[in-house]
């Protein structure tokens, strides 16, 4: 596109000064006079009624202001994460939750929470609360969970003829008809895989400060990846009016990769529900430890593929399931199954499809939304077994996937069109990048070691829709100087949108990105928005300032217009000047005006002089854009080659290419950063993360030591492409770009591990335990 | 409570605070001299977001006993800038995409410096180790990598220009 000056350009972060300096402020960085620490009493016990509860002792304790148990706490029931606000018509909300309960639903769960004035008090208070409990039988895995003698973990929900505790709706979907397309199929095969429990360890844990003014209007800083659902949460929690409620980042979230669309753990309303007790701001910072145990971890899952393809390769027939436990909590229980079947089976061509998932209630940490949201356990499993199926026909994975990737406008079970892809280029750059040419002809670099090379393969969203509810608005002020001030309600939480949001207003409108400020991530000085998550931010948020954008140009076109003695469509408005159309060279145009330019039809006329002429005659050029996006699906690929040492199970990946079609990168740095991040990401979930359990339903992985996150001297050497297309539906043809770099790379590297090692692994994380296991059955 | 003062060099200027004995340095920082730019991730030395320099070596700030600060020369993120101008670590890191959160940065920018302030051509494996102890969940490494390489070969120039870089 001829016209964009800083869409698709590099340019520097707007947040890298304060973040290199220290300057930048995060939620557990704030302060303020009077603030209370807030700690909180977790249930050692993974099921159990509480008997009775003394916090006497600790209310006497010097400098404790305020203390909630399930006896004083608010009655309302609620999800703590956005489903609580935004599930679409046609669910049924699952509320399945209070701020403090007489039943506990696994370790970690809120018993009890104290305000004092330094954290070691607050401490020292959790001590002195007596509570007895009375153990109710506990069950943590899903399959057990379902059957008929499981204890039921939230009275009355859940018992469906699938089996017990099944929260919300089973999702089904189906499409053309799979008994009959897997009858037709000449090879069919089938096979069921099993993914663990990782976290997202976003870097700074859930925290927030409440502050309650004496009119009774609250204000929370938060962690929080979307303020404008949250602040409604809140406000159903506490029965408090949402307009008197202001949920804001102060301005920066250290991190979010899906732990915190919603509440952020249940830190707001844990620190809201002391301020209100206690008359003074709270603060409530989770330790890592209460991070890793009480807020949500990635679904672990079952996931079982049937695949038929006919003999020339064509696949016919693909029928999945998948069973997710989302612990004590349903949270995204009813989306994320829904996600999961809709992405594997959105990227092959394949006439006859079914899906069935659902979750599962465990006395676990609950399980939320994490980067990929189902997509990756779906993807892990269908990747393989494609693999399997190359094999089975004596193909190769990669012509395989290429004779039934899914091509623009293909029929397929979403409700939106598929209107661009890039994926077959994706394939070529990366497999040319990786030399996959040379997959048969791998030498190892020892006689005792294997070596291999897999591919994977996917798509994902461009925002929730039609998962979750989805829709975004953005204010657009061109103010008396000229300059531009844009309002946005999604927080930077380091994806980079306090940046290439701007880009998109400035190509939108027409002026450089130094003239636009941004205001985002607060209630109360931005517009109604969604929040960050099925990596829509830059989608769906940018396509509301787009609009609002276009809305202000269009006012001032119609404001000038008399002037230059035109129409308002034969104006336009570039680099901050605005002129007529047919301008020869408006560069070299010069500038007058606005009063003297029916006189200089062949000049231009400054952006601050046309607002300062307005402003004067008792106009302001000011806009609102109110979008309801389409949807559109990036498209991914991961490469990889690796290692195994048959002696020890140990892997090194030598190299790990990733290609990506986004659409129109907005800023192609950003977008290989997030590239880059989401496929290490992706390798740790492969080969090292993994929080398991006790029988007693302890987590024995909780913390940075014992859980495997990769190092800076865990990457191997990796290759980042970015992939253009132009979606008709998005900013400027951008798709979404957040998730899709955490999809495939553990599908790629478990296909490169059977091609090293002929064996299938079925179990994440392939650690060198279970590879060994595997390569050596007989010990 | 027995405080003790302790006095120590912060950022260049001497300063006393009053600490308990089993206060922990990064919370002196945050807390008492609202030095926020440290951050505290994990509080049990697994993440390196609260690193500090301490004699020009790079410690994680949640291990250190606040008495053991005495008398020593402390550099953490709010002192890099040199005389409002950035160091090149941080201009590196701006211009290479090495910045997302944000919430790392401030401790991987200090173990980077304990690397480039002894050594101005670190190889790239120098350069992984040094960062090792440092998490970052978001970039997956490659443009801090890209970035630290970017910011030694500036200081490298500006050794032979003469210019100097705190």
């Amino acid at each position: 596109m001829a016209n964009l000056r800083a869409v698709g350009k590099s340019v520097d972060r707007r947040d890298g000064v304060d973040k290199t300096t220290g300057r930048a402020l995060f939620t557990s960085d704030m302060t303020f006079p009077g603030m209370l620490h807030a700690k909180v009493l977790r249930s050692p016990h993974a099921h159990a009624r509480i008997v009775s509860i003394d916090t006497s002792k600790a209310e006497k304790l010097d400098g404790v202001k305020a203390v909630m148990t399930h006896k004083n706490g608010p009655k309302n029931l609620f999800n703590a994460a956005a489903p609580m606000f935004l599930t679409v018509s046609n669910l049924e909300r699952v509320l399945d939750q209070y701020l403090f309960d007489e039943i506990v639903r696994y370790v970690g769960d809120e018993v009890a929470a104290v305000a004092a004035t330094t954290e070691a008090i607050a401490e020292k208070a959790l001590s002195l609360i007596e509570v007895e409990y009375e153990l109710l039988p506990a069950v943590l895995d899903a399959e057990e969970a379902m059957s008929e003698n499981a204890p039921e973990l939230h009275a009355g929900k859940g018992c469906t003829p699938e089996g017990k505790n099944i929260p919300g709706e089973i999702i089904r979907i189906p499409y053309g008809d799979v008994e009959k397309g897997l009858k037709e199929s000449d090879v069919v095969i089938e096979k069921s895989f099993t993914l663990p429990i990782v976290k997202q360890v976003q870097m700074e844990t859930q925290s927030a400060v409440a502050q309650v003014s004496g009119s009774g209007d609250v204000t929370v800083w938060s962690t929080t990846q979307t303020p404008h659902p949250s602040r409604a949460i809140l406000g159903q929690v506490f029965g408090i009016p949402a307009s008197k409620i202001r949920v804001l980042a102060p301005p920066y979230v250290g991190g979010g990769f899906g732990v915190r669309i919603g509440l952020s753990g249940l830190a707001e309303a844990i620190a809201l529900g002391l301020a209100l007790q206690a008359k003074r701001p709270v603060k409530m910072v989770y330790s890592r430890k209460e991070d890793f145990i009480a807020s949500d971890t990635r679904h672990p899952a079952t996931v079982t593929v049937k695949l038929g393809a006919k003999k020339d390769g064509t696949f016919h027939a693909l029928d999945l399931k998948g069973i997710f436990n989302t612990g004590a909590y349903c949270g995204f229980g009813t989306e994320l199954p829904g996600v999961c079947g809709a992405m594997t089976l959105a990227i092959y061509r394949i006439p006859h499809q079914r899906y069935l998932g659902h979750s599962v209630y465990t006395n676990r940490t609950s399980s939320g939304a994490m980067r990929g949201f189902g997509n990756p356990q779906g993807n892990f499993a269908l990747e393989q077994v494609v693999d399997m199926m190359a094999d089975a026909l004596g193909m190769s994975p990669y012509e395989l996937r290429l004779k039934n990737i899914m091509k623009v406008n293909d029929p397929w079970c979403l409700p939106f069109p598929c209107l661009s892809t890039e994926l077959a280029e994706c394939m070529k750059q990366a497999s040319e990048s990786i030399g996959w040419e040379k997959r048969e002809s791998l030498k190892a670099s020892a006689p005792h070691k294997v070596r291999g090379m897999g591919m994977a393969v996917g798509t994902h969203v461009s925002n929730a829709w039609p998962f979750c509810v989805d829709y975004d608005n953005a204010y657009f002020t061109v103010q008396s100087d000229g300059t531009v001030h844009v309002a946005s309600g999604v927080p930077e939480m380091g994806t980079g949108v306090c940046t290439s949001l701007i880009q998109i207003a400035a190509d939108a409108f027409g002026i450089d990105m130094d003239r636009i400020s941004l205001s985002f991530g607060d209630t109360l000085t931005t517009p109604f928005d969604i929040g960050s998550h099925a990596s829509r931010t830059c989608y769906a948020a940018g396509l509301a300032i787009k609009e609002a954008a276009e809305d202000a140009r269009a006012q001032i076109f119609d404001y000038v217009a008399p002037y230059f003695d035109v129409t308002p469509e034969m104006v336009s408005l570039q680099d901050g000047y605005v002129f007529v159309s047919s301008l020869s060279d408006p560069d070299a145009a010069s500038v007058v005006s606005l009063d003297d330019v029916k006189e200089h039809k062949q000049s231009k006329v400054s952006l601050e002089n046309i607002a300062y002429h307005a402003h004067v005659r008792n106009k302001q050029f000011i806009s609102t854009g109110k979008i309801v996006p389409k949807n559109a699906p990036p498209w991914h690929v991961c490469f990889a080659d690796v290692e195994v040492d048959t002696e020890t199970g140990k892997v090194d990946v030598l190299n790990l290419v990733a290609a990506h079609d986004v659409g129109t990168a907005v800023n192609p740095m950003i977008v290989e950063g997030q590239i880059e991040g989401g496929v290490v990401q992706g390798l740790g979930y492969a080969l090292t993360e993994e929080i398991r359990y006790n029988d007693s339903g302890v987590q024995t992985h909780s913390n940075m030591h014992s859980y495997m996150l990769p190092t800076a001297e865990d990457i191997p050497p990796m290759k980042s492409i970015i992939v253009e297309s132009h979606d008709p539906t998005g900013p400027f043809g951008a798709k979404g770009a957040g998730e899709c770099s955490l999809v495939c790379p553990a599908s790629a590297i478990a296909n490169a591990l059977a091609n090293a090692t002929n064996i299938r692994f079925t179990e994440l994380p392939a650690t060198p335990e279970r590879i060994f296991a595997k390569l050596h059955p007989q010990n | 409570m027995n405080t003790k003062l302790i006095s120590f060099v912060l950022n260049g200027e001497p300063v006393s605070v009053r600490v308990d004995p089993f206060e922990l340095f990064v919370d002196v920082l945050r807390e008492k001299l609202q030095l926020t730019g440290t951050k505290k991730g994990c509080g049990e030395g697994g993440c390196g977001s609260c690193t500090v320099l301490i004699n020009g070596e790079a410690v994680n700030s949640c291990l250190l006993p606040a008495m053991r600060v005495e008398g020593t020369s402390i550099q953490t993120i709010e002192g890099v800038e040199d005389n409002g101008e950035l160091h090149p670590l941080q201009t590196s890191f701006i211009e290479k995409g090495a910045v997302q959160c944000g919430f790392c940065t401030p401790g991987m920018i200090m173990s980077a410096k304990a690397l480039l302030d002894k050594n101005k051509s670190p190889s790239k494996e120098e350069i992984l180790e040094a960062v090792s102890g440092n998490i970052c969940r978001c970039t997956g490494y490659v443009k801090i990598e890209e970035a630290i390489e970017d910011a030694a070969k500036t200081l490298r120039k500006a050794a032979v220009k003469g210019e100097s870089h705190g």
